[in-house]
């Protein structure tokens, strides 16, 4: 069943263009914004003369020190003398671009967009973290001094519980992931370890530690989107957008189960309606889950129903979400591998579903063939939830 | 902050916030790097995209092609002044700044900076940049004092 959406115009991706992730990097903020856009126009082979519209994505200003850094990134976007936009739902604006970038076109506003998602997270000292200060209630919570590590302690404590998750059987997702980003070429956080590795490392607040939780990062990544008549005429392989969806939850952590993700669940089930998809978990082929932690990974596979709740952890530990399994998950290392520059990582893992879904993915492709995936992401207080349902 | 009067404290219970993130610390970029240790040497760059020269290099020109590093060869005039009487926080400057954007003749963009404080601005006014002494220079824009009429 599709949903009744007019669109003026079948949306595409046809290029897509990444930075290296790193800890610190050299170039400033619109210098790695530059350097994805330039990339992703070269990639589908327009230059910035053919792009009509730019989309911006990046998280808090406070992480790049600089303010209004949509504004600041327009230049090395190619935003200037263009209609150009910034959206920030937080940790799902990497996921919001594309959906903004497709409303852009299936509006008939734009035949082209460049998207483009930046974070650099390394100016803020001593540590990133203190940014997150700011997002809590300044009455109720900021005098307790919490911080994000804090509530996805809990929130995953509640999932183990919930669930009978064991933190051996979420670790293996770090694993899975952080040996799936060897073959990335952009990643940071790459290795080889086992599960005894991330229960054994640095202990932060109970359950997580260190391993489970993806690094800081600083990176750009980019996409070109067009409408289907410039998507034909400039790839034979255009990678379509066949479903969006975003749902904001209630901004109040404390009365809602933790152990679902229902912001994602929501924004999920319009995009599939959308994609006219009905068994996710059949006709999902690849998937890029959100995973800034790794039990989260699991916790948006439910949220994505691509297993049923509580199921994920048993999958996950029988292979299925492997790159040579039934259902690929975070083929590309996902932000525990690759890395996790908050807008730009999220907009990294649309850009793998689009290598993935044009088989141009080299060592990281998945063993069965695909034609649908699927990325979401998730952000603000735990409550926004953006995804999208790509084809090809 | 001389505009903002306290209120009375008694009645009002005040939750602090305290800004956890203490400094920033940028990174220069590729242009900037290079931009920042000409400066130490007493020189200013810019970048040739194409014809055009433009000033100050952002490693990438407007059409998104590299740019390619340049030493701003040409004369600086004017382009844009004003007179600053109180400063960031609202106190009254004992002297007034005269804020001039400078750009090298023929070229795109310009850099924001002091005019030599006492000397009348006007608007195509030929100026050079005076440099600190070369040991207290530090890759900053403010390794330049002023900008002087010649």
């Amino acid at each position: 069943m599709r949903s009744n959406i007019h669109v003026k115009d079948k949306v595409a991706i046809v290029g897509a263009g990444i930075t290296l992730f790193r800890r610190r990097l050299l170039e400033t903020p619109r210098e790695l914004a530059w350097e994805a856009a330039k990339m992703a126009l070269d990639n589908a082979g327009l230059t910035l003369k053919d792009i009509d519209c730019v989309v911006i994505g990046t998280a808090p200003d406070a992480f790049d020190g600089i303010h209004l850094n949509g504004e600041y990134l327009a230049d090395g976007s190619g935003g200037f003398s263009k209609p150009t936009v910034r959206v920030y739902v937080g940790g799902g604006t990497g996921v919001m671009v594309p959906i903004a970038a497709w409303w852009h076109v299936a509006s008939g506003h734009c035949k082209t967009v460049l998207a483009v998602a930046e974070e650099k997270m390394s100016p803020a000292h001593p540590h990133p973290q203190g940014v997150f200060a700011y997002i809590w209630d300044p009455i109720l919570e900021r005098p307790l001094g919490p911080n994000l590590i804090w509530i996805f302690a809990m929130e995953m404590r509640r999932y183990m519980h919930k669930c009978d998750a064991k933190k051996e059987d979420i670790a293996l997702v770090s694993v899975k992931n952080k040996r799936n980003a060897l073959d990335n070429p952009v990643a940071q956080a790459a290795a080889n370890i086992t599960v005894e590795d991330v229960l054994s490392s640095e202990l932060l607040v109970w359950p997580v530690n260190r391993l489970d939780i993806s690094p800081v990062s600083d990176g750009a990544a980019a996409l070109v989107l067009a409408s289907e008549n410039m998507a034909r005429r400039v790839t034979d392989s255009p990678v379509w957008v066949e479903g969006i969806g975003f749902t904001l939850d209630n901004t109040h952590w404390y009365n809602r189960e933790l152990g679902f993700p229902r912001y994602v669940n929501y924004a999920a089930r319009l995009a599939y309606k959308m994609a006219g998809i009905e068994r996710p978990w059949k006709e999902i082929d690849v998937a890029e889950p959100y995973d800034p932690f790794d039990y989260k990974e699991l916790h948006h596979i439910e949220g994505l129903m691509l297993a049923r709740p509580c199921e994920a952890p048993r999958l996950l530990k029988e292979g299925w979400f492997n790159r040579s399994g039934e259902l690929p998950t975070s083929p590309s290392g996902g932000l525990l591998g690759v890395g996790n520059p908050i807008a730009a990582a999220g907009l990294m893992k649309v850009a793998e579903l689009f290598w993935q879904l044009r088989y141009e993915a080299g060592a990281r492709q998945v063993k069965k063939p695909v034609h649908r995936g699927v990325a979401q992401a998730w952000g603000d207080l735990m409550q926004a939830g953006t995804v999208i349902v790509l084809g090809n | 902050m001389s505009w903002w009067k306290p209120r009375s404290h008694e009645d009002v219970i005040f939750y602090p916030g305290r800004q956890e993130t203490e400094e920033y610390v940028y990174t220069p970029g590729i242009h900037g790097k290079q931009f920042a240790e000409a400066l130490i040497k007493g020189k200013i760059l810019g970048m040739k995209c194409g014809d055009k020269f433009i000033v100050p290099p952002t490693t990438f020109c407007p059409d998104f092609s590299e740019g390619e590093l340049v030493e701003v060869d040409t004369e600086w005039t004017v382009q844009y002044y004003t007179e600053v009487y109180r400063d960031l926080y609202g106190n009254q400057l004992e002297e007034p700044v005269v804020m001039i954007l400078v750009q090298p003749l023929g070229w795109e963009g310009g850099l924001i900076h002091y005019l030599k404080p006492g000397i009348k601005p006007e608007i195509g006014l030929r100026v050079r940049p005076v440099f600190k002494p070369e040991e207290e220079r530090r890759g900053t824009i403010d390794d330049i004092l002023y900008w002087e009429p010649y």
